[in-house]
């Protein structure tokens, strides 16, 4: 009695009943009337000239922070995932131990969230424009190297060996054996990261270190639902016209999908790339002088506080078995709600052509806006608490989820469904059957790396909705108790580290059967 | 109403496919013109013709998933039904066998030969299929009609080999009892002596009051049909009972097929 692939994907889905069941006792009652002027702002933003402005400069800085951070993020990520390739320092010590140490080194800046770097770097060098460009890059950076390590390490030693064996120089012989299968990979992950990169460049905002982010956050804090609708259609406008923008890109040099399981292609059209790497750098550049961004400023260190009274023995005394549970708890059920339920949405709407066109536009809003907003949304309704966390978070990445479903249902089983239309199966049947059974064990292993992605996250909503180690974090952080802070974090990577191996497990079992 | 069995309805006196004047226009020359065509219960009609006379569009017309920009397509006498539900139902009586077979490889030959009973279930009994597969008795059995074992039942689809594929694609039409059979070229990629047996297979299964129509690549696999119909450039070039087939149509049929194809 195994499920089948279909059956399987839906099954994720099944949170939804615990939810439903405990949703009524969180509402407190009131907040509907504030619920429903925001969706009724929707339709009508704000179009004052001044709100407009403001919003345009926010927006602007935003984006600035993303690119800046992406690109720095890539710098760090190639070198460090270099340095972290077994396959390159077995070529020129012979041997590939430093690799494992850079590799285990890297893990930590990767299982702490940008948000976090944000905060710490805020507290110890104060306000500055640099700050969420490296709270972005430190992160990043890791993820990116260890993508490159991974993709490295993956290709196939026998051209390198090749070369090296007719007398090549080390590090020629790996470029050239190692640098064309290395790069359509590289370029498609690069792209991800850069929608990527705009959404933490809004999430930060709405923590206060600049951009469109913090004016969200005070329109919402204000009630202004008019200008918030403003914030949030521009911001939709840039989102779709990158996500646009990259996916012409990734089509039209050759790139794998991300969604892909199939080994990459070598990428086309060199000389496109070479021109778009070359006009990068000024772009940079001209973005770091427009937002007065000064590197130098990360070496000047505030003089902390001194600790609170009370040091360790008051850190370790912190309820650590209760905030550890919240956190996964916190991560599975919003990761259960995210994978499960877009296959259920897309199902929901089959019979309608428009029904489609409507899921996206939610999963767009849903991409870009950042949970705590949503959780502070939800705040007019429910209590806080894990569940409402979990909607916020849940939501978040239901957006990502659903677009990564989209996209896979359009490329695979297009046949097989027109085959069980053509036979009188109902629209929904055709697209459980049809399409969701070549597509469950793929997205699930894509669903398995996103809890690992959440985990990270949950900070993120911690914060807002009161639980688990991020809210503790926030009130560690700003307490100045920096002890207590140090063992959160090794708390938060250790249990990232965990999570890590076992999506990393669960998603090796899903794509072998 | 008798939901296992093709209708033997008092709509047997109607043809079970009939097209009137159906035409759909191409770039160069019409991909169909003028076709009149008509299937009665029992008929085992063949489609011939060069690769780009039509055949595989006027298939998708009689199957429903093309209409046609002019004339008239009747399934059982009746028109294409307007409502969902009705077309719906109109379309479980027509049965499809693909050149691509379109079985689904990650499922097991259960629940694929179950896709073909699909239309008449309601969600409850489709997704319990995928967890437990479903009316076990019938599946052996139209596995057994296409001389396959019972015991690959609970096998991936994935799994199998070709000619087990094809005969399980047959078995799922067999579990749908459709009215009309279409089959687009089934043959054209099997050794001569898999694409005998099945063609065998499927003529044996289109008896009253079933009626098939087939396109075929090879003029030579005429043995066992009624009918054959001659396709080239989207219009009929002769229709006649196999019997009567001269080999001067046959030639005049495929002359200049070459010359045509390459200037295409």
């Amino acid at each position: 009695m195994k499920p089948a692939p279909p059956l399987l994907l839906l099954l994720p889905a099944l949170m939804l009943v615990p939810v439903a069941v405990l949703l009524p006792g969180l509402m407190h009652g009131g907040g509907w009337d504030l619920i429903g002027q925001f969706l009724l702002a929707a339709v009508q933003p704000s179009t004052d000239p001044v709100v407009v402005n403001a919003l345009l400069r926010g927006l602007g800085v935003t984006a600035g922070m993303a690119l800046l951070g992406w690109f720095a993020s890539l710098l760090i990520g190639l070198t460090a995932g270099l340095a972290s390739s077994r396959l390159l320092w077995r070529t020129l010590i012979g041997h590939s131990w430093p690799a494992e140490v850079v590799r285990r080194l890297l893990a930590i800046p990767r299982s702490i969230h940008e948000l976090i770097w944000g905060l710490l770097l805020l507290q110890v060098i104060g306000l500055q424009p640099v700050i969420a460009v490296f709270a972005i890059a430190i992160p990043y950076g890791a993820l990116v190297a260890r993508v490159v390590s991974d993709l490295l390490d993956s290709l196939d030693g026998r051209n390198l060996e090749a070369l090296l064996a007719s007398g090549s120089a080390p590090p020629a012989a790996l470029l050239t054996a190692m640098g064309p299968p290395l790069l359509p990979g590289l370029i498609s992950y690069g792209g991800y990261r850069l929608e990527c990169a705009l959404r933490s460049a809004t999430l930060l905002g709405v923590f206060g270190l600049g951009g469109l982010g913090n004016e969200l956050l005070l329109t919402l804090q204000s009630l202004q639902f008019h200008e918030l609708w403003s914030g949030l259609w521009l911001l939709l406008a840039v989102m779709l016209a990158l996500e646009a923008v990259i996916g012409t890109l990734r089509r039209r040099w050759g790139m794998p999908s991300r969604f892909s399981l199939r080994a990459a292609g070598v990428g086309q059209r060199g000389r496109e790339l070479v021109l778009a790497a070359a006009l990068l750098i000024p772009l940079v550049f001209g973005v770091g002088r427009a937002l007065a961004i000064e590197p130098a400023a990360l070496l000047h260190w505030q003089a902390l506080p001194p600790l609170a009274p009370g040091g360790w023995s008051e850190a370790l005394a912190l309820p650590w078995p209760a905030l550890v549970l919240n956190t996964v708890l916190l991560t599975v059920l919003a990761a259960a709600l995210a994978v499960g339920v877009a296959p259920l949405l897309l199902l929901l709407v089959a019979p309608w052509a428009w029904g489609q066109r409507i899921l996206q536009l939610i999963w767009a809003i849903g991409r870009l806006w950042p949970p705590p907003l949503t959780a502070l949304l939800l705040l007019f309704v429910l209590k806080p608490g894990v569940i409402t966390a979990a909607l916020a978070l849940g939501f978040h990445n239901l957006g990502i989820l659903g677009r990564l479903l989209l996209e896979g249902s359009e490329a695979t089983g297009a046949q097989r469904q027109e085959a069980l239309r053509s036979s009188g199966c109902g629209p929904r049947i055709a697209l459980l059957y049809g399409r969701f059974s070549g597509l469950a064990r793929s997205y699930l292993a894509y669903g398995a790396y996103r809890a690992d992605v959440i985990l990270r996250e949950t900070v993120v909503v911690g914060l807002v909705a009161g639980t688990g180690l991020g809210s503790q974090l926030n009130q560690s952080l700003s307490a100045f108790a920096f002890d207590q802070l140090l063992l959160l974090l090794a708390a938060y990577a250790m249990l990232t580290l965990l999570g890590e191996d076992l999506s990393d497990r669960l998603r090796k079992r899903l794509l072998q059967q | 109403m008798n939901t296992t069995g093709p209708a033997r309805s008092t709509l047997s006196s109607q043809p079970v496919l009939e097209l009137r004047d159906v035409a759909v226009p191409g770039r160069q020359h019409p991909r169909l013109a003028d076709i009149a065509l008509k299937l009665e219960a029992g008929e085992r009609v063949a489609l011939l013709g060069p690769s780009g006379a039509g055949k595989s569009t006027l298939l998708a017309v009689a199957n429903g998933l093309l209409e046609p920009a002019q004339g008239e397509v009747r399934w059982d006498g009746i028109s294409r039904a307007r409502g969902q539900r009705a077309r719906r139902r109109q379309q479980a009586r027509i049965g499809t066998l693909w050149q691509d077979l379109r079985l689904i490889e990650e499922l097991s030959v259960q629940q694929n030969l179950n896709c073909g009973r699909l239309a008449h279930w309601g969600w409850p009994r489709a997704l319990l299929n995928l967890l437990l597969p479903m009316e076990s008795e019938a599946c052996a059995q139209a596995l057994r009609q296409v001389d396959l074992e019972p015991h690959l039942l609970n096998q991936p689809v994935g799994e199998l080999s070709g000619g087990q594929r094809q005969r399980v694609a047959i078995a799922r039409l067999l579990r749908q009892q459709p009215q009309l059979l279409l089959a687009d070229e089934p043959l054209a990629s099997l050794d001569p002596r898999l694409a005998q047996d099945l063609l065998q297979l499927l003529l044996q299964q289109a008896r009253a009051p079933r009626a098939l129509l087939m396109s075929l690549h090879r003029p030579d696999l005429l043995q066992g049909f009624d009918r054959v119909v001659g396709l080239r450039q989207g219009r009929i070039h002769f229709d006649c009972p196999v019997a009567d087939l001269q080999g001067a149509e046959l030639d005049a049929l495929y002359a200049g097929a070459l010359e045509a194809s390459s200037a295409r």
